[in-house]
């Protein structure tokens, strides 16, 4: 159904240029990886707290309103390295089941974030609950980071 | 390549004879599950160790104490490194040759002796005072010069990492 989407893109001047170049591609994917580190580490310092294990002596609401910020800059640096990649290869990304495992992810992940685990980060002590939420929000951004490798590995 | 670093290719070469570095080398999957467990664990020590690196420049997780950060953060950045020793090393072992000619391998392995560098000096000279600075909203200069260090020499490590593949220089 998205397939002429996806031509479109890849048909792009744009999209042209970033694959004619030899070292533009490189660098953004490089670049990807950074805000990769930045935003895993937002969801981890946050997910550990609920979990009950690294920063535990400070309320989980402190410390999830204050990785708030670079979560969200780690995740727009992410669609900004993302964007350009996925153009430059939209035709056969088209065709990769990981590409769409890691989208249907990102789409849980996010929701997850804004909804259930906004909600279970605004106490001070984690419930049962915020346990269960931390475990499968590192399940599932792990998820996407691995679907992601395996994108760039076996497309 | 310079007489020097002869005996270094020897060594590398000597491994890349080795029976498992020839198996590892000449398995399918081996390898890229390697690589994508090198990425999830970066995930996990680059990740944090850029949450303390924002707490040392004065930017980020303010409300809670340095030490604290440091503290609590510690075990699992040393996991991470952990990890990330683990499964680069094994992937360095099953194909050493290809990384002795790479420009960017060896970029990576010089900017993480740096960071380490850092990271010690840090340790044993601005840490020292830090029940002075610890709950304060602002961090001395010695604190953010070695956060903005670390998240540079790391974001170094992270992008060289990613570049092996793509070897313009090899001739």
């Amino acid at each position: 159904m998205l397939q002429p989407f996806f031509d479109w893109m890849q048909a792009l001047p744009i999209s042209q240029a970033i694959g004619s170049s030899i070292w533009i591609f490189p660098l953004v994917q490089a670049i990807h990886l950074v805000f990769l580190a930045l935003f895993a580490g937002a969801i981890l310092i946050v997910d550990l707290r609920l979990l009950g294990l690294g920063m535990r002596l400070q309320p989980v609401s402190q410390v999830a309103r204050d990785a708030r910020p670079w979560l969200i800059a780690g995740f727009l640096g992410m669609f900004a390295t993302g964007l350009p990649q996925l153009m430059q290869n939209a035709s056969r990304e088209y065709f990769s089941e990981f590409f769409w495992y890691k989208m249907y992810l990102i789409a849980i992940g996010l929701i997850l974030i804004v909804t259930i685990r906004r909600k279970l980060t605004q106490v001070d002590e984690p419930s049962a609950a915020g346990k269960v939420v931390a475990l499968v929000s590192i399940a599932i951004w792990a998820g996407v980071v691995i679907n992601a490798r395996l994108i760039g590995l076996f497309t | 390549m310079a007489e020097f670093m002869m005996p270094l290719r020897d060594l590398f070469f000597w491994v890349s004879e080795f029976p498992t570095s020839i198996a590892i080398r000449e398995s399918l999957y081996v390898s890229p599950y390697l690589t994508v467990a090198h990425v999830v664990s970066m995930c996990l020590f680059a990740g944090l160790i850029v949450m303390m690196d924002l707490r040392l420049l004065g930017i980020g997780n303010m409300r809670t104490p340095f030490s604290e950060v440091q503290k609590r953060l510690f075990p699992w950045q040393m996991l991470g490194m952990g990890l990330s020793s683990i499964t680069g090393l094994t992937l360095a072992y099953s194909d050493p040759m290809r990384f002795y000619v790479n420009i960017f391998f060896w970029t990576k392995m010089l900017v993480m002796v740096l960071a380490g560098i850092n990271a010690m000096a840090f340790h044993y000279i601005t840490y020292n005072s830090v029940m002075t600075w610890d709950t304060r909203e602002t961090t001395p200069f010695g604190a953010k010069l070695s956060g903005a260090l670390s998240i540079v020499m790391w974001a170094i490590v992270i992008v060289s990492g990613r570049l092996i593949p793509y070897n313009w220089f090899q001739n």
